[in-house]
């Protein structure tokens, strides 16, 4: 009885309740629906980290990190690679070879990581060479009588390898596009003109279009405008064993879009016996050996197994090796509580407000029950159980509108590529899939619940102060 | 058999300047199957009386007994529930409780006791009929109208068998055929079922009903009247 009376008192104002309802919907939609696209962003990060740049575990010699001495290679790595084939957790490991030095075209150059690589076997570990911009050349796979080095877009932009070019035929596919003529017409002038650098293409593009063209038009432009030319030379230079400078030139194999600037700014891979040979080393010499596990999360328990088998050697698992994003991960949850509590919080003073009123409005009423016989008890879980109905249905509906937004928003994708720019420096794609954890629905529910139950508790004592002979007497 | 027991009683309301005695030394005793009425001009002191056998106040002085129980030696929660089971009320403005239906509110005593629903919908339904509304039991009290709600508010102050029903200006907010009704249904059952009734009016219909009146000034009673079979002083 005191569940059904609720229920209906909960009706009893329909706009009211409406008001609350609607009220805890949207904030319930706000908290999970950007909970899931901040978790989407980060699960994307982790996936992107791990099977582009580091895989989940490294060995490599216990100096070697500390100022990257090209002598301190991996000792024995036959035997340590052979007892690596034999742990059962470990899929598959490539060796890496690593020298700092610069890479030079005729008008840039830039610091970067040389990474000598097997192409066989890094393709094991990471999929980087799933990574490749159509157009740009391959992993290695086709064979040349130069030396090849697989680069990032933003290394290849900023040794104007990636050069922005509008010709005739660009105009051509800018028209066949949607664009409108009025915008394309604004672009002719520039046909045959190249610009060295992306920044140099933007001022220019800007100069002549509306802000609105711009923003509605500027990514299709820039990607009709890019271009690129296959095989371009590049050179890379650096100290060999005997601290002499070395280096060679080499050919673009391909280049790769990670949406990580850092990344793609600081890694050039070459091929291991190549880089080897420049650097006077073996073939058999290894810096890093990087190991995919069949499993992620067996990482911990992993690398600490196997920094038992190699004392000699430091094994890191990937939340070593990327601290950031160790800590990311872990930070977030908390993040997310603290934000829906927040949420939680406001919602919870909504609801005590209504609730008061409720009191408020029906002293009279709950006069005569209390009269009439209803304790205290009974009195207090009415007002309880009214408050939490209220909760539950916005927060529900909340819930159910965010899963179905997630769940739509998950395939497609969410598109911020105003913030591209912004995005990629941080390491994180512009494209987020919105992602939630099932246990985060279950979690939120609960939460919703006690909010409920907590709010009810000041205007639930409020009318339990009544005093029925008083209470009746108001009007 | 007595009833109820009122030994002189006191309540004084004390404001910051003044003090008020507004039930000053009453003495009263009600037999089973009485039809009382309390009557005074307004300030008499008949509704705080009638507060404090209901045991929604507490006397300042003297005491109260229903069925030997002393009401004022029953600790809050076990006075709520002394109510639900011996006492049943009727408001001057019927407190229906607006979301449930006529049959519902009916029940809602039942429902708090517990009764099983066989017996409860037995009970509601034979109250509705002596009340004439059992066409009306699903009905809201917005549907309802004024002579009608206080109808179903008899009702639900006899769900739960009380020892009496102590009915606060029950025909205050009712047109003169309504109250007739009401009146006459409240006599039949006093007279058929022998339910006590205990009124506090100032309504000249209900004090010619009944056959006893009691009348306040000033907290006191100066008269205790007993009619005659004929209605006669």
């Amino acid at each position: 009885m005191i569940w059904k009376t609720a229920w209906k008192n909960v009706w009893r104002n329909r706009v009211r309740s409406l008001v609350v309802i609607a009220s805890v919907t949207i904030g319930i939609f706000g908290g999970v629906f950007a909970v899931a696209v901040m978790n989407g962003a980060i699960e994307q990060r982790v996936d992107s980290a791990l099977n582009n740049e580091i895989s989940h575990i490294h060995i490599n010699h216990p100096g070697f990190r500390d100022n990257y001495d090209i002598h301190l290679t991996i000792p024995d790595l036959d035997s340590v690679m052979g007892q690596l084939d034999e742990t059962a957790e470990v899929k598959a490991v490539s060796p890496r070879i690593i020298i700092s030095g610069m890479a030079n075209t005729a008008s840039k150059s830039a610091g970067v990581q040389i990474v000598g690589i097997d192409p066989s076997l890094e393709k094991s570990v990471v999929d980087l060479h799933e990574e490749i911009i159509p157009g740009t050349g391959d992993f290695f796979e086709t064979a040349s009588r130069y030396h090849l080095a697989f680069i990032g877009q933003d290394l290849a932009k900023q040794l104007n390898i990636i050069r922005y070019v509008i010709d005739e035929q660009t105009i051509s596919e800018l028209r066949e596009s949607k664009i409108p003529e009025a915008t394309v017409e604004k672009l002719v002038p520039f046909t045959g003109e190249r610009f060295h650098s992306e920044e140099d293409f933007e001022k220019e593009v800007k100069a002549v279009l509306a802000p609105g063209e711009l923003e509605q038009y500027g990514r299709l432009i820039r990607e009709k405008a890019w271009s690129f030319s296959e095989r371009t030379r590049m050179t890379l230079t650096f100290l060999d064993g005997d601290q002499v400078q070395t280096g060679a030139v080499f050919r673009i194999a391909g280049i790769f879009d990670i949406k990580n600037t850092v990344f793609e700014m600081s890694t050039v891979m070459v091929k291991k016996d190549v880089l080897a040979g420049l650097a006077g080393l073996t073939e058999n010499d290894a810096h890093k050996l990087i190991i995919r596990l069949e499993d992620m999360e067996q990482a911990k328990a992993v690398s600490s197994l196997l920094s038992k088998k190699f004392p000699h050697l430091e094994v890191l698992g990937w939340k070593e090796i990327q601290p950031d994003l160790a800590l990311m991960t872990d930070l977030v949850q908390q993040f997310y509580a603290v934000f829906m509590l927040i949420i939680l919080a406001a919602l919870a003073f909504g609801i005590v407000n209504t609730m008061l009123m409720v009191v408020l409005e029906r002293t009279k009423e709950l006069g005569m029950l209390t009269a009439i016989g209803m304790n205290k008890k009974r009195v207090f879980s009415m007002i309880m159980l009214e408050s939490v109905f209220l909760s539950l249905i916005g927060g529900v509906v909340g819930m159910i509108v965010s899963h179905v937004l997630v769940l739509f928003t998950s395939s497609r994708g969410i598109n911020f590529s105003q913030f591209e720019e912004g995005f990629e420096a941080m390491g994180y794609t512009s494209h987020i899939y919105p992602e939630i954890n099932p246990g985060f629905f279950i979690t939120v529910t609960i939460l919703i619940i006690l909010t409920g139950i907590l709010s009810s508790v000041y205007p639930a004592l409020k009318a339990l102060k009544l005093d029925p002979a008083e209470a009746l007497r108001t009007e | 058999m007595k009833i109820l027991e009122i030994k002189n009683v006191h309540k004084i309301y004390n404001s910051s300047e003044v003090q008020v005695h507004a039930v000053n030394g009453v003495n009263l005793d009600f037999e089973k199957g009485e039809f009382s009425a309390i009557v005074g001009p307004s300030g008499s002191g008949k509704t705080t009386l009638l507060n404090m056998i209901g045991g929604l106040d507490s006397p300042t002085e003297g005491e109260i007994r229903v069925d030997q129980t002393n009401l004022a030696g029953l600790k809050s929660s076990r006075l709520i529930d002394f109510r639900m089971r011996h006492i049943g009320f009727v408001f001057q403005s019927y407190n229906l409780i607006p979301v449930l239906t006529a049959k519902e509110n009916v029940e809602f005593i039942m429902n708090l006791q517990k009764w099983n629903k066989r017996e409860r919908d037995k009970r509601t339904y034979e109250l509705l009929e002596a009340v004439g509304l059992k066409d009306r039991a699903h009905s809201r009290p917005s549907k309802l109208s004024g002579g009608q709600q206080q109808r179903i508010a008899v009702a639900r102050a006899l769900a739960s068998k009380p020892k009496f029903v102590l009915a606060d200006e029950p025909t205050a907010n009712l047109d003169t055929k309504s109250s007739e009704n009401l009146l006459n249904i409240m006599e039949e059952l006093n007279r058929e079922e022998g339910i006590t009734f205990i009124f506090s009016t100032h309504d000249q219909r209900v004090m010619k009903k009944a056959r006893r009146v009691i009348t306040l000034e000033d907290g006191r009673v100066i008269s205790d009247e007993w009619k005659k079979k004929n209605g006669s002083s």
